[in-house]
């Protein structure tokens, strides 16, 4: 009977106006697994597989515990921002399509080499090269670990995409973040394990597949917070009632789910489905919590460009993303609308509007993570999906407002945080910029990296489908990038 | 009328000239068969098969010493002199400003210097043979591990055993799981009452709860078989095929869109097969016809371009469609190059392993099966079956390009057949077939899968550790004259062999599985040496014999199952059971199911009246809101079967998705079962719900006045197929008052009979959110 009463009484309490405040944790939890827990690692079973969000023991001793991957859709131009290419200044205007047209996805625009249009200088400590278009990143580089020969293996986005997130270049496998909380649980048991951070202005290339879970349970797939209002799908009643009438009719429905569950004793998908309907309602109150900013300092929220249009959008979904690596969400995954990186065309402008709007609330980000302490367990990870082109690619077979097409064969990634050697750079790509000639790191190693620091070892993190032990990194030679490695 | 057809296929098309690469010592370091994987890569889409650019056909030799308008393209001993070397070098072939249209890449340095080395030795070519169907090389040994239980034919003299229980026999079925409970000190639970036996029934076979009639009607039919009628008048429903159809579209991995690519670019016809497969079903076309057709109807149809179809010959082609369900970006150069193709032809030879054979063939394309004794070269030797149709170096692209790329091509027939529907505006209808035109490319089993590494020639073939038991794997001409290699037409024949050890096995299992929620074989894709064992071996090869006996019926198939004692038992959790068996693994219970996404859907549309009843043809559209919610279009306030509804990767409906139906990447053979929040969030909380909940307030308001205990009455019968208990009747009847009064409190200037019918719309919203709507005993 007391039971009864206190589930009255919840749904009292949020069966009111609260509902459509914020989401709760267990959104993504699998109740019915929950109850009867079993270890990936354990060996392959033949019973029916649950799967849950309970903490898990790494493989060995972690250095971080959260990560935070700001994803740059597009392509960011290696050239442009990280790795200033003499040569290819010297050299602007000759040929060099014919070398590499195998290459070049556009090869009816292709033009001749381009130079950057940016200055470089040496900054901080280490003397990192960073251009003039990144002036706060500028000011952190003794933070990172900077890799300049991360190769792909495709020209085009969606499979690029499917590749930096999954591993593989289709769509229905799991996501690096899904492959984390499937190794590790997650911290917090009233957020989700993996949150997604998507635009409000529109979702990446391949949308939503960017964060699926492929074949894993669905309980390890990215959740997506809405950095403003609702942020989960049918969280607030789409028909608004009194609340009086909702906690009643809630009542009821807790009342009869009650009834048909004692005449079936012994079913824990019953009470898992009751206990849906309860976390139902209390997520909202955990993540209203996470995504409130508005008890954050007014120098905090400067910090981050929150008082400048600009860069007030991804500015907020940083700071949310610090505060949820603060409640214990293991993996935060950072998203711009569309391909702000892909600057096929006006190059100069792209890129400054590009950096405007990101450069500040990054820099933001790893001051106030290094503040708060959080740096030291929790892993920043910036970059796109493949790099730029040495040549021009003409618009109207013009230079004039030109561009750089898609590059696989060099890109850039800096990492940042626990576990990360600060200030060193990393490969080393020809004196054109066309392609990683030394210290490669193909995608399989970016990801080995990740999860090395996180106490997973890629070759341990397995799956069982269908009589094949699948991983993050697939059958690839795959090594950890130790380079970067404090 | 005269509909037009267009069948898009992907095909091709490079001549015979297989040849051997034998181990013989004398033969040349580099021969033919090095050479002509290189020229198929870079070269023959413009030089080969369907076009001669320049005259010039680069696929054999004779036809590189005749050459082209430039004159002969090599020069044997001289490759200084050899024009396609010379070409190569100055970087004019391929040219480079087509490539993408194409889905062509340059030529690797490596490549260039085979050719070259080639051509200085004299372009030598070793044992001209083969021809369709005749390649002699590279045959695949039997492996060992040959053993393995699901490589030996079903058993033809299994007996069902005697049991103490033997009162609960009503057929075999019930026999051979008695055995095994009763070996564990177990029984089968008690029968279930009526009412829980005609819910089960109804959404098992149809989808779709009870009504209200059917229920009654059932209850007081005294007659001694009952219940085997109600069964039949269940199989004789139209809605039967709408729901057996869409587990076996899982099978294929039916899909509305093409997938691979954000735009996730729409298949318009794709619904062709959709509603071929639920006719099939419907019609209980016999499983091995049915096979046959998706396997090899257009090498069945005797149908050439231009000339007229009838409905059977149209059926033929839209069952291909089977192995054509994969994700597909080839439809665009950019994503149509040898890899992506390669991809396309690995899902289907996936689909068709795990699908058909319950084998995880695929895991060979690599390396040899580190489990199963599947080798590369049967890999690939399956892929040599599909080539007539599926050949990565001459594809015909699934649709027509946004942009005017060259190499589209569509083969256009005429077809009559008022009752083919053609929706286009041209008035063509077009099939997603396979298409065997009858010249594949020679097959080169490719290391590690890596289309730059072609290794030997292989032969079109079986698996070899299936070969040795079935009967042998044999292409004929399909008919006269025909321009098809008959590959697949063999393959199928192969498949529906009734000794086949896998194909009648993997069905009857599949079937099991969607009455018992496991199958015999819980890894329904997967009999192979790291599948599981079948809990009941027996019967599953007693079932697979006696489902070949039936002529392949799976009507049959389902009325022998519902109709044992096994199946019609209570799912109550008895303590013994618990004990002894918590997982349920020798079915001492029925198990208590979550119905699937699409039952949920439809239950909620049909419980509340608005289910439309309008099978077939295009489905209907989705509306995506900003916010990313998914929901399908209704049409004059009704909304029809959800497998009727767009199946779009990209943009399935949220209710679906949120009960665990995920996108068809390539297929999924099983779906998983989730007790997650967002459920619990979109029943409670979503518009479409609530306005559901709404017209089955109406509903129940007409069909039984005004009495509190009516209204609850009958909307408990409709929403869970009973009357609700004493103790259900009063919490609701309370419910209903106390929420009347609110809503007279809240409303006052509405009056009484609105307040009514939104408090009645309250507890049909409780019940469409009780666990008892989504859960079957």
């Amino acid at each position: 009977m007391s039971t009864e009463h206190s589930r009255r009484s919840f749904f009292d309490r949020f069966g009111t106006g609260l509902f459509g405040a914020g989401l709760a944790s267990l959104l993504s939890r699998d109740l019915f697994g929950a109850s009867i827990a079993e270890s990936p690692h354990a060996e392959r079973s033949r019973g029916p597989k649950v799967y849950d969000l309970e903490p898990k023991l790494p493989h060995f001793e972690p250095k971080a515990e959260s990560v935070i991957h700001l994803f740059m859709n597009g392509g960011p131009s290696q050239m442009d921002l990280f790795d200033p290419k003499d040569a290819l200044t010297r050299h602007h205007g000759k040929p060099y399509f014919d070398k590499i047209a195998g290459e070049v996805e556009n090869p009816k625009d292709a033009g001749a080499l381009m130079r950057s249009p940016f200055e470089f200088r040496r900054r901080g400590e280490c003397g990192m090269w960073v251009s003039d278009v990144m002036p706060h990143l500028a000011t952190k580089v003794d933070e990172i670990a900077l890799v300049q020969s991360l190769q792909g293996v495709n020209v085009t986005h969606e499979p690029s995409l499917y590749k930096i997130q999954t591993g593989r270049q289709l769509p229905g496998f799991p996501s690096m973040g899904s492959w984390v909380v499937y190794g590790l649980g997650s911290e917090s048991q009233d957020l989700p394990g993996y949150v997604v951070l998507d635009d409000p202005l529109g979702l990446p290339i391949n949308g939503v597949e960017n964060w699926q879970a492929g074949f894993l349970s669905p309980v390890y797939q990215g959740t997506r917070f809405r950095s403003s209002g609702a942020p989960v799908l049918n969280l607030r009643p789409e028909v608004e009632q009194p609340p009086e009438i909702v906690s009643r009719e809630r009542d009821l429905i807790a009342r009869l789910q009650r009834i048909h569950q004692k005449a079936r004793p012994g079913f824990a998908q019953l009470d898992a489905r009751i206990s849906s309907y309860e976390l139902a309602a209390r997520m909202q109150l955990s993540a209203s919590d996470a995504l409130d900013i508005s008890r954050e300092s007014r120098k905090t929220r400067e910090l981050y460009g929150l008082d400048d249009k600009v860069t007030e959008s991804y500015g907020r979904r940083c700071l949310i993303a610090r505060r949820l690596v603060e409640r214990g969400v293991r993996f935060v995954q950072i998203f711009i609308n569309a391909q702000i990186w892909d600057n096929h065309s006006d190059l100069d402008g792209g890129l400054r509007s590009a950096c405007a709007r990101t450069d500040k609330p990054i820099a933001g980000l790893l001051s106030d993570l290094r503040q708060r302490g959080l740096l030291d367990s929790t892993l920043v990870v910036w970059g796109g999906e493949f790099g730029r082109l040495p040549i021009a690619q003409l618009r109207n077979g013009k230079l004039q407002g030109a561009g750089r097409d898609h590059n696989k064969n060099a890109a850039v990634s800096w990492f940042a945080g626990a576990g990360i050697k600060s200030g060193v750079v990393h490969g080393r790509t020809d004196e054109l910029g066309f392609s990683a000639v030394e210290g490669h790191v193909s995608v399989q190693d970016w990801h080995a990296t990740i999860l090395h620091l996180l106490g997973l070892d890629h070759e341990m993190l397995h799956f069982e489908r269908d009589g094949l032990e699948e991983k993050l990194t697939h059958v690839f030679d795959t090594r950890v990038v130790d380079e970067i490695l404090a | 009328m005269r509909a037009r057809i267009l069948i898009s296929c992907l095909m091709v098309m490079l001549a015979g000239s297989a040849r051997a690469r034998a181990d013989a010592p004398t033969n040349p370091e580099v021969t033919q068969h090095d050479v002509l994987p290189i020229l198929l890569l870079r070269c023959t889409v413009c030089h080969g098969t369907r076009k001669q650019e320049a005259g010039l056909d680069l696929r054999t030799r004779a036809s590189m010493l005749r050459g082209g308008k430039s004159g002969p393209a090599i020069v044997p001993g001289k490759p200084d002199e050899s024009l396609v070397v010379q070409r190569v070098l100055r970087e004019e072939m391929p040219p480079r400003r087509r490539l993408v249209e194409v889905s062509v890449k340059t030529m690797e340095p490596g490549e260039l210097a085979t050719l070259e080395k080639w051509i200085e030795l004299g372009a030598p070519v070793v044992d001209e043979v083969g021809g369709v169907g005749r390649v002699t090389v590279g045959t695949n040994d039997e492996p060992s591990g040959a053993t393995h239980w699901s490589f030996r034919p079903p058993s033809r003299d299994i007996v069902p055993p005697a049991v103490n229980a033997a009162h609960r026999v009503r057929n075999p079925i019930d026999a051979f799981v008695l055995r095994k409970l009763e070996a564990h000190g177990l029984t089968l639970s008690p029968e279930a009452d009526r009412r829980t036996l005609i819910r089960r029934l109804t959404l098992d076979l149809t989808g779709l709860p009870p009504t209200p009639e059917a229920i009654s009607a059932f209850l007081h039919d005294d007659r001694p078989d009952a219940y085997e009628l109600l069964v039949d008048g269940l199989l004789a429903s139209p809605r039967y095929g709408e729901r057996q159809g869409r587990h076996w579209l899982d099978v294929a991995g039916y899909s509305d869109s093409e997938g691979k690519t954000n735009q996730d670019k729409l298949r318009h016809e794709n619904w062709r097969y959709r509603d071929y497969v639920i006719r099939a079903h419907n019609d209980d076309k016999p499983f091995d016809r049915f096979l046959f057709e998706q396997i090899a109807g257009d090498e069945l149809a005797k149908y050439e371009p231009g000339k007229t179809v009838d409905r059977r010959a149209y059926d033929n082609l839209v069952a291909t469609a089977f192995l054509r369900q994969g994700p597909d970006g080839t439809w665009a150069g950019i994503t149509a190059f040898v890899p992506d193709r390669l991809e396309v032809i690995s899902d289907a030879i996936d689909v068709f392993g795990r699908g058909v054979l319950g084998l995880t063939l695929k895991c060979a394309r690599c390396h040899d099966h580190k489990f199963d004794p599947v080798s590369q070269g049967d890999f690939y030797s399956l892929s040599a079956i599909f080539k007539g149709a599926y050949d990565e170096h001459d594809w015909l692209k699934p649709q027509k390009p946004d942009k005017g790329y060259i190499g589209e091509r569509f083969l256009e027939v005429v077809a009559h057949a008022s009752e083919i529907p053609a929706v286009s505006k041209d008035g063509k209808v077009r099939i997603r077939a396979l298409w065997d035109r009858g010249e594949p490319s020679p097959t080169y089993l490719l290391e590690r899968g890596n289309y730059l590494r072609p290794g030997r020639l292989v032969e079109p073939a079986v698996p070899a550790v299936l070969a040795a038991k079935t009967r042998p794997y044999r292409v004929e001409v399909p008919w006269p004259g025909a321009k098809k290699t008959g590959r697949r037409l063999a393959l199928a024949r192969w498949l529906v062999d009734p000794d086949h050890p896998l194909t009648a096995r993997v069905a009857v299992n599949r079937v099991w599985m969607h009455h018992f929620e496991k199958g015999i074989v819980t890894s329904l894709g997967n009999f192979g040496v790291t599948g599981a064992r079948p809990t009941h071996p027996e019967l599953l090869d007693w079932l697979a014999r006696s489902f070949v006996e039936s002529g392949w019926r799976m009507k049959a198939l389902h009325r022998l199952i519902v109709t044992s004692s096994t199946y019609r038992q209570s799912s109550a959790l008895d303590e013994s059971v618990r004990r002894e068996d918590p997982a349920n693994r020798w079915l001492g219970r029925y198990p208590l199911k979550r119905i699937e996404a699409e039952v949920v859907r439809d239950s909620l549309l049909f419980v509340a009246g608005r289910l439309a009843d309008r099978p077939f043809g295009p489905p209907d559209d989705v509306s995506l809101r900003p916010d990313g919610l998914v929901t399908s279009v209704a049409k004059d306030e009704l909304w029809r079967r959800s497998v009727y509804v767009r199946q779009r990767r990209t943009q399935l409906p949220t209710i679906l998705e949120a009960f665990d139906l995920l996108p068809m990447n390539p297929n999924c053979l099983e779906r998983s079962t989730s007790t997650v929040a967002t459920q619990a969030l979109h029943l409670l909380n979503n518009a479409m719900v609530q306005k559901l909940s709404g017209a089955f307030a109406l509903r129940i308001q007409r069909e039984a006045g005004t009495d509190a205990s009516a209204l609850v009455h009958r909307a408990f019968v409709r929403a869970l197929g009973r009357s609700p208990t004493k103790e259900e009747l009063e919490v609701t009847r309370e419910a209903l008052d106390s929420l009347i009064e609110l809503w007279l409190r809240q409303n006052p200037e509405e009056g009484e009979p609105a307040a009514r019918l939104r408090a009645l719309e309250n507890i049909c919203h409780a019940l469409f959110n009780s666990s008892e709507f989504v859960y079957v005993d």
